[in-house]
């Protein structure tokens, strides 16, 4: 049976209860994207049910733990291919073997969890610095960004707390939604990706102060491009104002 | 005056840029002014074409140095523009750069501006407005200059979260060819001076005591009253007609004014304790650099310096710099010298065997080996001398002893443990924990098998670790490999081509292959 649902942790948690009490799951998928037809097993539609999703939730955190139903909803949150499954797998061996789960780091349905959280984890910090503002006067910020995992309630409070008396928004232009923040409450909504915004008059002159800064940091008898990118990937470097040519 | 600043930013980047340090780790804290918070972590915010992470604004304070180091881009004896930071015009340049999120902080080191109390007197102008005048809670990393009085330090280490005092030099004997005007003295003083407010402030808390520190002494600070407008309106900048009234008196500020006038006045420190920032004294510790192939020290004298700097100082850590030569002099390295990356790589991974692994400098190299193996990495050739206490079995070992398996981190020796307390640790595992199996697996053992090959003698297994690492040479950035000869596997430093390095592999070495042969 492969289970079609609506990417929301909820939805995820009520595929669980499916798998748990309907029918085995072979596979869970979101129910618009990449879901493709499945000749030898049925598609069926779950309805996102939040009494069931908590009761799922509850019952991870009793038996496995708190720590690891965090976790979960992490990974949820990643792009990793076909995340749900190894999801499941990682509850199934949890409900088996307890609390004492995260502790098996050799073990291959651990692993996959491990890491596609640490792969979201490392984007976070790392959008914490190559993220960047510009002022859209009024004292606004703006920025736009495009992760390969969806980040933006992870690297929130770092910025709510950082820019207390800046109201900012941040917009993730692959998943057309944004992060307003002012004086430490955020939300996040919707944000159509085309939506454009105007700078302030400004705004130039800092980015040529940085671009000019920046170009002149990096000592010429050390250049290495490889070690640059290897900390830099290219697809980054879109939204990053010194790494456009001026 | 866009143009202008332009200039100088450029020119007193330059001339901060061969400082190493750019890390922001080591304090974390809330915004508790207006703007900026410090993640303990630290954050990379950029990296350069050369590679390096740019997380802080590094500049200059002023180029116009009143000293002639002879490795120095900025000795006085260089031609080229002289340039000096406005305080109120670099504090500007921060906030506006950390507003865009730019930067992780301000690195502010400067050239001696007439004599380092002068230098200071400046830097701590500048520090002041950042943290009470436009509230910053950011990042700050100040440079101390060698021979700085008491109390300058004093106010420079409320107003930072890391000092540095750089040795610049492994030995003083160097430290008077090259750099006369600075001495050993005054840059230990300084230092010491660090360590004790340091243990003073933690001995302060452990009794319960959270009172503030007053600097002892008073010195030509910045005086009080002159910015109490602007530190009412930081105080109520909740609603956002408060910020823009702030931010604007804040840059409207004119320029020299009354910071100036004061500092000159003789009134007493009485400012120092007022802002929160100001009740700790450089949270995130003191650091220091010295650089590398400039002169004629050993590695060893290198290593043996910076364990006594970690010992004695306690430091955060010690930066090494590979000296790039920028002028002529008879007592330097000629111009056109490739600066000794590798060394520099490998001296790296003997610190953080010296901060992480439990090593002591006297095991990671020897007076009759003094130099860094620039092939193979310390910890390896550490092991290969002792082959006697290896293979380590993985499942029944101390973390002490899994620490130093070649191959074997600080995560994964924290990862074997973990899984042991359930399940015992299988080689397969080993991967999958972060190991790196093509070094450790000639050191370790696994359920009481050793995976290593047959032959376990250390010139044999030298062999086969050396083919993987020719492998690596290239993303090191020496440029194009050198070819490979049935000779290079004998005379092992002639793999290097090119590069000048102490000839490590033949001298004493009792694994040499012609012995053997």
């Amino acid at each position: 049976m492969n289970y079609l649902y609506d990417k929301s942790f909820e939805g995820f948690l009520t595929c669980v209860w499916h798998d748990y009490y309907s029918e085995r799951a072979e596979g869970i998928c979101a129910a618009d994207g990449d879901y493709q037809l499945d000749l030898l097993r049925y598609g069926q539609t779950v309805e996102t049910d939040a009494e069931k999703a908590a009761r799922v939730l509850e019952a991870i955190e009793r038996k496995i733990s708190v720590w690891d139903a965090e976790r979960l909803y992490r990974v949820q949150r990643t792009n990793e291919p076909e995340k749900e499954m190894k999801m499941l797998r990682y509850i199934r061996l949890g409900f088996r073997i307890g609390g004492r789960l995260r502790l098996l780091h050799g073990d291959p349905v651990v692993l996959a969890v491990q890491k596609a959280e640490q792969r979201l984890g490392a984007e976070a910090h790392r959008f914490c610095g190559i993220l960047r503002f510009s002022s859209l006067g009024n004292n606004l910020l703006y920025a736009s960004i495009e992760p390969d995992n969806d980040i933006l309630e992870f690297i929130a409070p770092h910025f709510a707390d950082r820019f207390r008396w800046d109201p900012f928004l941040i917009h993730d232009l692959r998943r057309g939604k944004a992060l307003f923040a002012y004086n430490k409450e955020w939300k996040i909504a919707p944000l159509p990706a085309d939506t454009k915004f105007a700078f302030s008059a400004e705004e130039d002159s800092f980015r040529t102060l940085w671009k000019r800064y920046f170009d002149a940091m990096a000592i010429k008898e050390r250049t290495n491009p490889a070690c640059q990118r290897r900390f830099l990937p290219a697809r980054y470097w879109k939204h990053l104002p010194e790494m456009q040519n001026a | 005056m866009e143009e202008k600043l332009l200039e100088k930013l450029t020119v007193l980047g330059e001339g901060a840029k061969y400082d190493v340090s750019c890390s922001s780790s080591g304090a974390a804290r809330m915004n508790i002014g207006r703007l900026g918070n410090a993640a303990c972590a630290g954050i990379c915010h950029t990296w350069t074409a050369d590679g390096r992470c740019l997380s802080l604004l590094k500049v200059l304070l002023s180029n116009d140095c009143a000293y002639d180091c002879k490795y120095c881009v900025n000795r006085r004896s260089a031609d080229g523009p002289r340039r000096t930071f406005e305080p109120r015009e670099l504090a500007e340049l921060t906030m506006g750069f950390y507003r865009r999120n730019y930067i992780e902080g301000l690195f502010l080191s400067s050239a001696v501006l007439r004599s380092p109390d002068n230098t200071a007197e400046r830097m701590i102008e500048c520090l002041w407005l950042l943290r009470e005048a436009h509230g910053f809670a950011g990042y700050i990393h100040a440079k101390i200059i060698p021979g700085v009085s008491a109390e300058l330090l004093t106010q420079l280490g409320l107003l930072s979260d890391r000092l540095s005092v750089n040795v610049e030099l492994p030995s003083s004997e160097s430290l008077g060819l090259l750099a006369p005007q600075k001495k050993p003295k005054g840059i230990f003083s300084p230092m010491r001076q660090i360590l004790q407010a340091q243990r003073e402030q933690q001995t302060l808390k452990a009794a319960g005591n959270r009172g503030r520190l007053r600097p002892a002494g008073s010195s030509a600070g910045v005086g009080d009253g002159c910015y109490d407008d602007l530190r009412e309106l930081a105080g109520r900048a909740g609603t956002p007609e408060a910020i823009d009234q702030l931010m604007r008196a804040g840059f409207a500020r004119g320029g020299t004014s009354a910071v100036q006038g004061s500092a000159h006045s003789g009134r007493g420190l009485q400012t120092a304790p007022r802002g929160r920032y100001r009740e700790r004294f450089a949270p995130a510790g003191q650091t220091t650099q010295m650089i590398i192939g400039a002169s004629p020290e050993s590695d060893l004298e290198i290593v043996k310096l910076s364990e006594a700097l970690y010992r004695r100082f306690a430091l955060k850590r010690v930066y090494f710099s590979a000296y790039i030569p920028l002028a002529a002099a008879p007592e330097l390295p000629p111009l056109l010298t490739p600066p000794p990356l590798k060394r520099e790589h490998r001296l790296y991974q003997a610190d953080f065997l010296l901060r992480f692994y439990g090593f002591t400098a006297d095991e990671i190299l020897t007076p009759e080996q003094p130099d860094l193996d620039v092939d193979l990495d310390p910890k390896v050739c550490w092991a290969l001398r002792h082959l006697e206490l290896f293979p380590i079995e993985v499942n029944r070992a101390s973390e002490e002893e899994l620490l130093r398996i070649p191959g074997v981190g600080t995560v994964s020796a924290l990862r074997i443990l973990r899984q042991r307390r359930i399940a015992s640790v299988g080689y397969d595992d080993l991967k999958k924990m972060g190991v790196v199996l093509k070094r450790a697996r000639f050191f370790l053992s696994c359920r009481g098998k050793y995976y290593g090959g047959k032959e376990r003698e250390p010139v044999a297994i030298r062999e086969k670790l050396l083919l993987d690492e020719r492998t690596l040479r290239d993303s090191l950035g020496s440029g194009v490999p050198p070819q490979i000869s049935l000779w290079d596997t004998l005379n092992g430093p002639a793999v290097l081509g090119t590069r000048k390095e102490p000839a490590v592999w033949s001298a004493g070495n009792e694994l040499s292959v012609r012995q053997e042969l």
